[in-house]
Parts: C-alpha cells; structure tokens; sequence
C-alpha cells in the first residue's frame, strides 16, 4: 500500500479504498470479528474503523507508518464506544475490558490470543463429558436448541438449562485460573 | 422467555445466526448473567470466525468512499477524532441492515459509474479468457522457474507471522530446494542430495520415489482448480504483481483461495481454509517463470570439508538380474522396460518416469490402510490408497504409484480388479437408517479441520455405531463389542460393507456421503440384524 492510495483515498477516492480494503480488510475484520463473535457486527465495525482512520489520518494531516496496527488500535476505540452506548441503554455487554490506554502491539496480541485459546481448551477440559458436549454442539458446532436436543436425547428445555450450568462452571474455572 | 437460561439461549443463538444479538435479548440484568453472555462469547473464539460474502472487499470501498463524502458535506470543518464515535442512523453498512440506507451521493454514483464502465469495457475478456483454461495453459508451458516462496500462517485473531521462506529452482523433472537455514536439497534426475551446512554434511538420498516432490506445486494446483468449482473473487495486488483471486470449493470442503498473476497466468499465491484457528498462506514473493536458471546450482558438488552420508541411496543398475543379486529378492517386473532400475539392499525400485513401482520382501500380514478401497489382485486384496495400489504376489508386496499405476499393475499382476462402483450394496441393506444431511455435512468439516479422524475409518464408524446399539447410554471405557469382531468385507471408495462376528447386527452398509474419495467420512446407512 503506497503513500500515494492513502492520500487519495483519505479524499474519499472509490478506486483507492478499494486497494487499501482488498490489502487490509481480513486481518482486521478477524480481529474485530474475534471479539464480537458475529458477522453483523464485525462488518459494521470494521466499516466504521475504516472510515474514522481515513477522516483522522485527512483531518490531522498524519501518515502512519503502520496503517495495520493504528487501524486495530481505531477499532478497540470503537468497540470500546459501542460498549459504553450499550451500558448507558442498560445493556453492560463487556468487551474483555478493553483498556482505553490499550495500544495494538501484535507480537503481544498473538501470545495473548494463543494463551486465551489455551485457558479455554484447558478449562473445557475440567468440565464433564455432558457440560462439554452440549457447549460444543451449541457455540463450537453452533446446532440449534431443537438439534441439539435430538442429538443428546433431551427435552428443549433441558438443553437450555444445562447450557446454562455447563457455562456458569466454565466461568467459574476461568476465574479461578485468574 | 424472560428467564435467564433462555436469554442466555437466545443470545447464543444470535450469535449463531451472525447477528448482533438483539438490544432485548442482549441485556444482562444481573452481573452473573453478564459474565455468561461473555464465557458464551470465549468459547466461540475456539470456531473459526464467520467470513463475509464474496465482493466484501469492494462492497466495503463503497460503503467507505460514501460515508467519507457524507461527513464531508455533513460535518464541515468539524474536528473528528478517531476516540470518539459519532451516531449516525442512515450511515451506510456493509452488514446491509435495513435500518441503513444504501444512497450514493453524487461523487460517489460518477465514481460507480466510471467502475462499471470499466468492468463492462473488460467484460468480454473476463469472460471469454477463463482464468483457469489460461493457467492450466500456462502451467503447460512452464518450462522452468525460479522464485522464493513464502508460508505464513495466520489465527483466528487476524495475527500472522512467518514459517518459512524457500527458494525454489525447478527445470523439468529437476529441481533444488534451498531452506532459510542454507539446507539445500536437489534432484537432478540422477541423483538426489542435501547439503546441510549446519552439520557440514551432505546426505546422498533415495532418488525415487520422492515426497519432496508433493509441496507447493504449481502444476498441482492448476489442477485441483480445474478440478473442483471455482468463482473469481476479485484481484488483488500479490507481492506487486496485479493477480486475479479464485475462490475453489472443494466439495463439501472449506473454500480456500488462489490468487493467478494476470501478466503470466500463473499461480503465485495460495490461502488454505482456516483449519483449528489456523491457515495457512503460500506467496510467490518473487517469482521468474521461463528464465534462464545457472544449472551450477543441479550439479552434485559436495563443498569442500563436507562429511558424506550416505544412507542406501540405492544404486542404477543395467537390468532387472542385477537387482535381484543385489536386493536378494525376485523381482516380478511388468512387460514394459523402466526407464530406469535402483537397487537397494532390501527392495527394488523401477521408474518409469510418471509412475514409481518398488517391490519388497512381504513380511507379517497384509492390512490394507483402515480408509482405502479394496480390489483383488493375485488372488488377494488389492489396496486402493490415493494414487496408490498395493498387493502381494508371490511373496513380494508391490507397490505401484503414479499416473500409468492400472496399466502397469495389470502387466504384473492379470487378474486385478477394481472395486465396482455401480454395484449398489448397500440396498441390500435389511434396515435402513435414516441420514441427516446437514449434521454428516458438520461432521465432514470437522473431519477435515482436523478432529475425529476415526471417522475416515469404516470399521470404527461401525464399531461406534454397533456398540451403542448394545450399550444405548452410550461407550464407556472399552466397548462390549471389540474391533476384533469387525472385518471389512468390501469398499468400493463409495459403499463399504463390514461384517460382524457376533452380537445384535449381523453386517453393517457403509457410504461416503459428501465425498467419495480418501478424504470423505463414512455414514451407516443401513444393517442387517442377526
């Protein structure tokens, strides 16, 4: 990505955008898709990172040196803002507390997300065959209630009440691992 | 549904969907709830993520281009920092909520329109010259090149980091390999070798038959693109050469995506499917097709100082007699003269270029690979593995690999049979059972990502399925009925049928659902009870 494609773009220019998404949209979409674990939000976030990082880089006259890294920092911004909205509407959907001093670094982003990945696979370990079938049909394979009650030979309603408890204990092993 | 196990319920389901889970689902009234909605979120770190449709790319550029005129017009000479959002119910989204409007302002409709205009102008190039007839050509005709490769992986996070950087010469059936740690390892039709500076030696290798062989291949490629379904899903510009990106769909597979240079038509870059929050991504990082390549670099050349090592490389010899003394085996060569014969001190190997035979002393049983067709050869099995067969005749175990691999098994062994596709055993099925489609669809993705291999495996796929007929509550600890009562009877790659010894179901009928080859899972279709 050229000096050139940036300047264009921040004026707005289709044909440079599109260069600049086509080089960079993926990693960052993955990183903010992994902390909002659906499609919806993440293209909407990743959209408005895209726009905030263009207008900001115009309105201060700035170029950075690595676009990547200053994006994914723009985007924890956002997510960050959207979870402040949330909670004055009542809805205190916390963000792996992002912290607002938080700055991308990617080597430590990477150990981060391999060490999460770990804990998770660990604690799943230390819950029960049952407590981990029916996380792993519901979030992991994503079945609905109504397959996975089929697939475990139990009522709907059983279904919900021991997704319930197989995450409370998760919760509960992941906080003690803290 | 107000109860917390069904809000809890609903959100993960939106999650599922890809939605944004809704404002009245989503609210977490009490902390304990609010820790739930978060732990349901960690654990669905463990799946790969979601990826937007094709064209995402270009459909974001202009979501982008007009949201950065709007606040143009909008805001004026407002200040606008990137710490603080500003709500905007009409801005334009990728997500396409109905919410959002999709309007094009002036700018940005002129700038849609010299796009389409352009996209028209090129239409009939695009579509007359398919990418990958003109690849497949071009691979054709590649008669060497040289190039440095790089694998990067990347998680489920968006991180990436490097694995290996190689450099490649290859010119016909030659080729050298050398590593980022000065490892070099060449094939010069004659002879193979690897110098390996860190330990200052050079090991003298087995020249056929050669994995080494089966990397990144360019030819490889082009083919498996042929192969399976393929759309173009844009271009992109790939280490500063202008390449066409292909999305290729293996069926019931993950797409991953290949990226062709526009200028030679040639592969350069390659993106597998994210497997277990991995993938994997090879890029032609610099790239000389039809060059002129320093031919120093075939030449057996051991550096000065260097130890030697060699392993049996096996040695040319004249004729079949030859090999025989030397490998004390008798030898059951086809009619047809290999180009060329290696002995070695327990096996011979004939190569006649695109197809490998070695032959062996048969020792122990024969046990076909767990997942492999069966034919009949020599009046035994006859092992169907990939581009494999695999026999016994006469005391020696025969190995024939590549493209004439029928033609030059039938001039040993006559009487070899392929299994028949067309017999349709599994009708004969006394019971059948009922398959649901979208869980053996999960299950084939989650064979390919890696886990619950038993199910490339006819006799486990039986064993598990017999064994909770006798134990419904399910397996636990050993299995009342053992592998040892179940024999595979027949596999034609499509249907297998697998005989069992003793217990409630007398023969189990076996398909290959969503893939009929060495990578697709077995389902039971049916049984007949004893």
């Amino acid at each position: 990505m050229t000096v050139n494609y940036l300047k264009k773009a921040q004026e707005g220019d289709i044909k440079s955008i599109e260069q600049i998404c086509m080089a960079t949209w993926e990693p960052l979409y993955r990183f903010i898709y992994f902390k909002v674990q659906n499609r919806e939000e993440a293209e909407d976030i990743t959209q408005e990172t895209y726009v905030k990082t263009l207008t900001y880089l115009q309105e201060h006259n700035i170029s950075v040196q690595d676009f990547p890294c200053f994006m994914k920092t723009v985007a924890l911004n956002v997510l960050r803002d959207r979870w402040r909205q949330k909670k004055r509407r009542g809805v205190p959907v916390n963000f792996d507390e992002i912290n607002p001093q938080e700055t991308v670094n990617l080597e430590q982003d990477q150990q981060i997300a391999i060490t999460q990945r770990m804990q998770i696979e660990n604690a799943l370990a230390r819950l029960n065959a049952k407590q981990r079938t029916v996380l792993d049909l519901r979030i992991i394979k994503g079945y609905s209630v109504a397959e996975t009650a089929k697939l475990v030979g139990k009522t709907e309603a059983a279904v919900r009440t021991a997704q319930y408890r197989a995450l409370q204990a998760l919760a509960k092993v992941l906080d003690s691992n803290d | 549904m107000n109860n917390p196990e069904n809000r809890l319920s609903d959100y993960i389901d939106d999650l599922n969907a890809e939605h944004e889970p809704k404002k009245n689902r989503g609210i977490a009234d009490t902390p304990e709830l609010e820790k739930l909605l978060q732990t349901a979120r960690l654990v669905r770190t463990l799946r790969e993520p979601a990826l937007p449709n094709s064209g995402y790319p270009q459909k974001l550029a202009k979501a982008i281009a007009t949201e950065i005129q709007k606040n143009k017009f909008t805001d004026g000479q407002q200040t606008i920092n990137p710490n603080i959002k500003r709500d905007n119910p009409n801005r334009e989204t990728t997500a396409g909520r109905p919410r959002r409007k999709w309007a094009l302002p002036p700018v940005a409709a002129l700038a849609a329109g010299i796009l389409l205009l352009a996209v028209l102008a090129s239409w009939t190039g695009l579509f007359n010259r398919d990418v990958v007839y003109a690849m497949e050509k071009a691979v054709a005709q590649l008669s060497n090149y040289h190039g440095v490769l790089e694998m990067r992986s990347q998680n489920a996070a968006g991180e990436e980091w490097m694995i290996r950087r190689v450099e490649l010469w290859s010119e016909g059936e030659k080729y050298a390999v050398r590593l980022d740690d000065g490892t070099l390892t060449v094939n010069n039709g004659e002879q193979k070798w690897q110098v390996r500076p860190q330990s200052k030696e050079v090991a003298l290798l087995p020249l056929v038959p050669d994995p080494t062989r089966h990397g990144f291949d360019l030819r490889d490629e082009a083919k498996r693109a042929k192969q399976y379904p393929h759309t173009v899903a844009g271009s992109d510009i790939v280490a500063g050469r202008k390449a066409t990106k292909l999305e290729i769909l293996p069926p019931g597979g993950l797409a991953y995506y290949l990226w062709v240079d526009i200028e030679t038509n040639l592969p350069i870059q390659l993106q597998t499917a994210m497997q277990n929050a991995l993938q994997t991504t090879y890029t032609f990082v610099s790239f000389e097709p039809n060059t002129k390549i320093d031919f120093q670099i075939f030449a057996y050349q051991p550096p000065e100082g260097y130890k030697l090592v060699d392993k049996d490389p096996g040695q040319l010899v004249a004729t079949v007699e030859e090999a025989a003394v030397i490998s004390s085996l008798t030898p059951l060569p086809p009619k047809e003269a290999p180009d060329r014969i290696f002995a070695f001190k327990d096996r011979i190997v004939l190569d006649y270029g695109d197809t490998t035979i070695v032959e062996t002393k048969a020792q122990g049983a024969f046990e076909p690979v767990a997942n492999s067709a069966l034919g009949t050869a020599a009046g035994g099995p006859l092992e169907i593995w990939w581009e494999r067969l695999r026999w016994r005749q006469n005391g020696i175990e025969i190995k024939v690999e590549g493209l004439r691999r029928l033609e030059l098994a039938r001039q040993i062994a006559a009487d070899l049979t392929l299994p028949d596709t067309g017999a349709n055993m599994v009708n004969k099925a006394q019971v059948k059972v009922p398959v649901d489609m979208e869980i053996t669809s999960a299950s084939q993705q989650q064979v390919d990502r890696g886990s619950s291999p038993w199910q490339l495996d006819p006799l486990q796929v039986s064993l598990t399925f017999v064994n909770l007929k006798v134990t419904p509550e399910g397996i636990s600890g050993e299995p009342e009925m053992p592998m040892s009562s179940f024999k595979l009877v027949t596999n034609n790659g499509a249907e297998a049928v697998v005989e069992v010894a003793n217990g409630p179901v007398k023969q189990v009928y076996l398909q290959r659902l969503v893939r009929q080859d060495e990578t697709g899972i077995w389902s039971v279709v049916g049984y007949d009870p004893r």
